[in-house]
């Protein structure tokens, strides 16, 4: 197996987390990362024992000789810097989401496939193994058709990643067109567009603020509660990002012609929910205890896991970057299609459109 | 003489710039990020009327407003640091923060550079070699494994080296303080070379250890007094307080005023053998649990030394409080504040 060489460019806190996977990951290794904060990229280089660190992209892309660049900056950027990857013969992993609208994401890709190369996005939790069994369970047909899919993303504005939005009026998230839900709803279109048809779906979206608080600066503008209804042919969609819900939650459910099944991606569990079998209020006695026997099974399966020592908080970014730097040695199809990534993004631009309209004729 | 303090609205700038006030300094311009944040400076500065004391709003990360911080000013305090946050986070803002100003200093004509006194760390040196109990002054050698460390004590170590190398390239009048734990009303109420909270019990790691204690008002004294001295120039002081006590007292002491907890001894041969398995787990498991604990950050953190302030002392450095006075006061406080026990 031929040992990629792999870079980073965007030394702030989600490369850490690239970093600590690539550190253990075989038939790749991370030879050097960039930032034009040359400290930025000595810490990171320092911390994880890499070997080069850059202020410049040009340089690092011209000493180095890399197949493969993690692109870890704000989407502002992320299209011009892929083209220079590219245009150094780099393969591209990019942090979502992937552009600032599906355009610029449309060319990226464009400018990717077009110099024979290929790109992914960093949707790893869907490759988490609780996200895997659940794909399994879609694909044998065991809940048969798609009815209606609820996807459900909680954020916390006083965890570490809130607290650096909310302490930073200047923060690059604030700049965004849709701001916050940009930066988050990847997590729910990513997961429920492969499951609609691939017809263009209806998208009605609505947004609040539902913190009191006012700080007189740029944060003030930001929305922090989305509800978004699609409808795509058959099978309907409802997607929640919400800001002041405890626990914070991240579950997808789909509501099938033969059964229903929930994937917890916080707690990395897959259950059918129990339904009654038997009539009367002693048929509503067993489904409680169906449902802790299915439970129970899912904990030991977890602890079969870790005992294989495959249960890391960033399991899935391992399993997703496999695959990838995969496809790039035989050349065969990237693990995330190009078209999902596309009709995610072009959700995800109707949504913002929809729920911050001044901020989207500006962009244009 | 205008005197600059960053960090000025933090728990020990505050200090910094009331000792200043006690000491006679009449101009001090205190950098915030946020100057609505300056009441408490503000109540300082009202017990002082004879004495100018500006609110400057000034972010280091913006190198137009450090400029403009710098105008007329002799002293820079350089006391403003990350404590918390992401890696990237306390990197930007201790060592990109303090490359600004630095850069901001190189740019002004020689004669207008002012003196620096960096407010560094214990953190910096390389105690794990030394062996437990032994001496930690100024002549220890600084730490050459900063990424085994954690991330304050390599951002502080980065953060002195940059000064220095600045201070050789511009010929630089400066001082540096390195303090140990600086505690009081206000701070964290354990320091990790005492324990860490771990599922709802205390473990107490730190034995018979002696804590580098320093009370904030003692270390403010001892920046002030280096930083008005003109003997200070390119030397290095530890700031630590006499008759400092070990971890062990501190914890009884903690129970016995402030509230009693459920804690677990760990003695430190376990502790070493404990983080030898985390470490090794930690790479045979890819990563599956963080290396938290490993012996060279254990032997760093809970091996165990002896600290000198002598050459502090010899400076004319004295402690304003007793370390028992000092205790009583943080004690008292802590009681009255239990939400910030961990």
């Amino acid at each position: 197996m031929k040992v990629l060489r792999v870079g980073i460019v965007g030394c702030g806190k989600i490369a850490d987390g690239h970093a600590e996977v690539l550190k253990f990951m075989e038939g790749a290794q991370l030879v050097a990362v960039c930032d034009r904060e040359l400290l930025l990229a000595e810490q990171l280089a320092v911390r994880f024992g890499i070997p080069g660190f850059y202020g410049s992209l040009d340089e690092m892309l011209a000493k180095e000789h890399l197949d493969v660049v993690h692109i870890t900056t704000p989407p502002g950027v992320h299209l011009a810097l892929t083209r220079q990857c590219v245009a150094a013969g780099a393969n591209v992993y990019l942090e979502k989401p992937l552009a600032l609208t599906a355009k610029d994401g449309r060319a990226l890709i464009e400018a990717v496939t077009g110099a024979g190369l290929q790109m992914s996005i960093n949707y790893w939790p869907n490759f988490d193994p609780a996200a895997m069994e659940f794909k399994r369970i879609l694909a044998s047909g065991a809940i048969g058709d798609p009815v209606h899919v609820e996807a459900f993303i909680g954020y916390d504005l006083a965890g570490a990643y809130g607290q650096a939005l909310m302490g930073d009026a200047g923060h690059w998230v604030h700049g965004m067109p849709g701001k916050l839900f940009q930066n988050m709803m990847d997590h729910i279109f990513n997961r429920v567009v492969p499951l609609l048809p691939d017809v263009s779906p209806e998208v009605h979206a609505f947004a609040f603020k539902r913190r009191p608080e006012v700080r007189n600066d740029s944060t003030d503008t930001m929305l922090d509660e989305l509800r978004v209804y699609l409808r795509a042919g058959g099978v309907s969609a409802f997607g929640s990002l919400c800001s002041h819900a405890r626990p914070v939650a991240n579950t997808l459910k789909v509501y099938g012609t033969l059964n229903t099944v929930e994937l917890d991606f916080s707690n990395r569990t897959v259950i059918f929910p129990a339904s009654q079998r038997y009539p009367s209020s002693l048929g509503r006695l067993g489904p409680a205890f169906q449902m802790a026997s299915r439970y129970f099974s899912q904990g030991w399966k977890n602890l079969g896991l870790f005992r294989r020592h495959e249960f890391q908080f960033f399991a899935g970014m391992t399993t997703l970057l496999d695959l990838f730097y995969a496809s790039i040695r035989s050349g065969g199809q990237p693990p995330i299609p190009y078209s999902e990534i596309l009709r995610t993004m072009d959700v995800m631009d109707r949504i913002i459109e929809q729920v911050y309209p001044a901020a989207t004729e500006v962009s244009r | 003489m205008k005197i600059l303090v960053t960090g000025a609205g933090g728990f020990l700038g505050k200090r910094i710039v009331e000792r200043l006030l006690e000491h006679g300094q009449t101009d001090i311009r205190c950098m915030l990020r946020d100057t609505s944040k300056g009441a408490a400076l503000q109540t300082i500065a009202a017990r002082y009327p004879a004495a100018q004391v500006e609110l400057f709003a000034a972010n280091l990360k913006n190198p137009a407003q450090i400029t403009a911080s710098l105008a007329g000013v002799q002293t820079v305090i350089h006391a403003a640091a990350a404590l918390k946050g992401s890696p990237a986070e306390m990197f930007l803002d201790s060592v990109v923060a303090s490359r600004n100003f630095l850069d901001a200093v190189a740019a002004l004509p020689t004669a207008q550079r002012p003196r620096i006194v960096l407010v560094s760390s214990f953190g910096v040196y390389s105690v794990a070699p030394l062996g437990r109990n032994a001496m930690v002054d100024e002549s220890t050698p600084l730490e050459t494994r900063p990424a085994e460390r954690d991330v304050y004590s390599y951002t502080k170590l980065r953060q002195e080296q940059m000064f220095w190398e600045y201070q050789q390239r511009l010929n630089l009048d400066l001082v540096v303080l390195r303090p140990g734990v600086i505690y009081g009303p206000g701070s964290g109420h354990f320091s990790n070379r005492v324990g860490l909270s771990l599922f709802g019990r205390f473990v107490h790691l730190g034995g018979k250890n002696l804590i580098p204690l320093t009370y904030v008002d003692n270390c403010a004294e001892a920046i002030v007094v280096a930083a008005l001295s003109p003997q200070s120039s390119g030397q290095v002081y530890n700031v630590v307080d006499d008759d400092i006590i070990t971890s062990g007292q501190y914890l009884s002491q903690y129970q016995r005023d402030v509230k009693p907890m459920k804690t677990v001894p760990v003695p430190y041969f376990l502790l070493m053998w404990g983080s030898g398995i985390v470490e090794r787990y930690n790479l045979r498991s890819k990563g599956q649990l963080p290396a938290i604990f490993t012996p060279y950050k254990a032997a760093t953190m809970w091996g165990g030394n002896r600290f000198s302030n002598a050459r502090l002392k010899a400076l004319g450095w004295r402690p304003v409080i007793t370390t028992r006075e000092g205790l009583q006061r943080s004690f008292e406080y802590f009681r009255n504040e239990p939400a910030k026990a961990s």
